[in-house]
């Protein structure tokens, strides 16, 4: 059995944390008075309930590339100076689902093309990511056929599994490795059973998805061929361009940059989400737009299904789900992969 | 990547009513000039205060890395702010992005430049860059050749750079769209002045205006035997950041800011481009 691999009896889960909070800040889900459970900033740990039983509604994009940020300030007093703005908070993010860390794993090759981006990397590094695996997943949750969840092979500090009155827990990144050394009285050695148990887990989570998304399918029609016309006309025209789909998926990095002035010499450079799907992301001034209307969509598709996988040899849609939430007129990705698949 | 670095207006020249071209240094902080190095048909993100940034082309000559010239028309908030500005006024500026023209493969060969409008900036420093390569080189078989349309005869832009270019042996040949009675010269769409114009099999052929002119120009040049690897062109779209990262200039897999905004026919025929049609 692997040092690595050890086991963390729930009791000392508060414990675990208040001592990992000490010189981090902790972010982990909780469901708010509203009845929404959203990876949440956490300053009285024994005062917060966390809710590891639902999938939190944000993923956590918006932790390391805000949906508004300012990237820089500028003064013209004497000459147009601009200082760039960098928000630096370590943070140790707890009970992060294996889609959301693929996500951030995305976003971290994206921000580091053609150069590391500044902005997005103070905030992202000396993080720490203990993710949570699905032993069951939720109702649109589709990320075993994206190659993302419901448990992760690689990438995290530490992977919890729930064996019911103990987390299994395995070390990856040195980072997780490091907690284990240094709060090794909260942990016991897991033994063999625990591991067969997990592994025993891995494979009904694999049973218990309630969609059947064929992403791979898809991705192989979309590699050899083109989209029928019909198909972007169809789902273009019950888009609402609201964005919606775009500003909660976790790998959705477009953004604009506008100028804000704050004094008369005074200004406030700003980044922000953007939708690739927005009629007006492509239109030029004059109002020349060389994106027709009926293909609003298709960017985003085929980015996620077709470009990224030519690029990067995956699709970089991860199977949360939560696009289906938001579609309400039901154009969200498993709408088009569903027809591409059929066609 | 995102921070822009100062620039100082040198100098503005007034091409019409809704043009003016300024000529910039970089400077540091204590405002001595910096080198600034490009490629004919790149652009720069040209920060305005208060008005944010726009993409815009560098239509001056590669060669003297103390200055470079920007070109722009009146189109919204930032392109009618900077008309404002005035000779020592400090801009912001990033880049410069993108691939410019193959200047490597177009020195000595025959030049013909088809541009509508303000899409003349983008390509003047390839024209400057071939004449001045023709004197030094005395090469005096290749021909160099302009094109050039614009609505009316107040629209033409480069006026100067035009007459000397003519005085250099450019053959300039000009048209607009709706004459005025001071206008001696021809009238009518840019593709009017190709008649004459085929391909003698290793020059080049560069276009830029808008959407359009560039599908109609292409397509004539096409007729007269241009080859599609010998037809440039340079796109222009919505740009955010420059560097390939905010996806507003997406092409399919392509973004212009990054692998163009210079492509050859070929390269706009495999992205199924708007300017085609
Ligand atoms: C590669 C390239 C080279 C260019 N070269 C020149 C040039 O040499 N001279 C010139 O006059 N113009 C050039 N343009 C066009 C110029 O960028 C637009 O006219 C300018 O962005 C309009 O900004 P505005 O604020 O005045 O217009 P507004 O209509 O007020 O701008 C509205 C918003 O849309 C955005 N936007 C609108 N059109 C564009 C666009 N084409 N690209 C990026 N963002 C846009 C602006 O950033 C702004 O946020 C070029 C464009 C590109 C892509
Ligand atoms: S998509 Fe997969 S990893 Fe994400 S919440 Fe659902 S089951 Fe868990
Ligand atoms: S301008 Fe941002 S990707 Fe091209």
């Amino acid at each position: 059995m692997k040092e690595t691999t050890v086991i963390l009896a729930k009791d000392n889960l508060q414990g675990l944390l208040r001592k990992l909070g000490r010189d981090k800040s902790l972010v982990a889900p909780v469901t708010n008075q509203w009845g929404d459970t959203l990876y949440t900033e956490i300053t009285d740990i024994d005062g917060t309930e966390l809710d590891l039983s639902k999938q939190p509604q944000a993923s956590l994009k918006g932790f390391f590339f805000p949906q508004q940020e300012v990237i820089q300030t500028y003064d013209t007093t004497a000459g147009y100076e601009f200082t760039p703005q960098r928000h630096i908070q370590p943070t140790l993010f707890f009970g992060v689902r294996s889609c959301d860390l693929h996500a951030v794993l995305y976003m971290d090759m994206i921000f580091s093309s053609p150069e590391r981006d500044d902005a997005y990397f103070a905030r992202r590094q000396d993080t720490t990511i203990i993710t949570l695996a699905c032993t069951t997943p939720f109702a649109n949750c589709f990320c075993n056929a994206t190659g993302s969840g419901p448990f992760m092979e690689y990438g995290y500090d530490l992977q919890l599994t729930d064996l019911g009155d103990r987390f299994l827990v395995e070390a990856g990144r040195q980072q997780g490795e490091q907690i284990l050394q240094a709060w090794g009285h909260f942990f016991e050695p897991a033994t063999e059973e625990d591991v067969q148990l997990q592994y025993q887990l891995s494979l009904e989570a694999g049973g218990r998805f309630q969609r059947k998304v064929e992403v791979e399918h898809a991705c192989r029609i979309l590699a050899s061929g083109e989209v029928d016309e019909q198909i972007w006309q169809q789902l273009s025209a019950r888009c609402a361009d609201c964005g919606g789909c775009a500003y909660v998926c976790p790998t959705c990095t477009c953004f604009n940059i506008r100028d804000a002035q704050q004094e008369p010499s005074k200004g406030e450079r700003i980044r922000s989400w953007d939708a690739c799907t927005f009629s007006g992301f492509t239109r030029m001034a004059g109002g020349h737009n060389p994106i027709n209307s009926d293909h609003a969509l298709q960017r985003r598709f085929l980015h996620k299904l077709k470009y990224d996988v030519e690029k990067h040899g995956k699709p970089s849609c991860v199977g949360c789900g939560r696009c289906v939430d938001i579609c309400f007129g039901h154009v969200d990705i498993t709408t088009f992969i569903e027809a591409v698949v059929e066609d | 990547m995102y921070t822009p670095k100062s620039a100082v207006i040198k100098e503005i020249i007034s091409e019409n009513h809704l043009v003016k071209t300024f000529r910039l240094s970089m400077v540091d902080s204590q405002g001595q000039t910096i080198p600034f190095r490009f490629e004919a048909g790149q652009f720069v993100m040209l920060s305005v205060p208060h008005r944010g940034e726009a993409p815009i082309s560098i239509s001056s000559i590669p060669a003297n890395p103390s200055f470079f010239d920007l070109t722009i028309r009146k189109a919204g908030l930032l392109t009618s702010a900077i008309q404002e500005m005035a000779v020592g006024d400090h801009l912001g500026v990033r880049g410069p992005f993108g691939h410019g023209f193959p200047l490597d493969d177009l020195l000595g060969k025959d030049l013909l430049l088809v541009a509508g409008g303000i899409g003349l900036a983008p390509l003047k420093g390839v024209m400057e860059s071939c004449l001045s390569w023709k004197k030094v080189k005395k090469l005096t078989d290749i021909s160099l050749t302009l094109c050039y349309g614009s609505r009316t005869p107040e629209d033409i832009c480069f006026r100067a750079t035009i007459e000397k270019w003519q005085q250099d042996g450019v053959s300039c040949r000009l048209t607009v769209d709706e004459a005025d009675p001071s206008w001696q010269g021809e009238e009518g769409l840019v593709t009017g002045l190709l008649a004459d114009q085929s391909s003698s099999g290793d020059g080049y052929a560069l276009v830029c205006g808008p959407p359009v002119m560039i599908r109609a120009t292409i397509a004539r040049l096409q007729a007269f035997g241009w080859s599609d690897e010998h037809i440039l062109t340079t796109l222009e779209r919505h740009m955010k950041c420059g560097v390939g990262v905010c996806g507003h200039c997406h092409l399919d897999n392509t973004m212009v800011c990054t692998d163009g905004p210079v492509f050859t026919l070929s390269q706009l025929q495999e992205m199924k481009v708007a300017e085609l049609g």
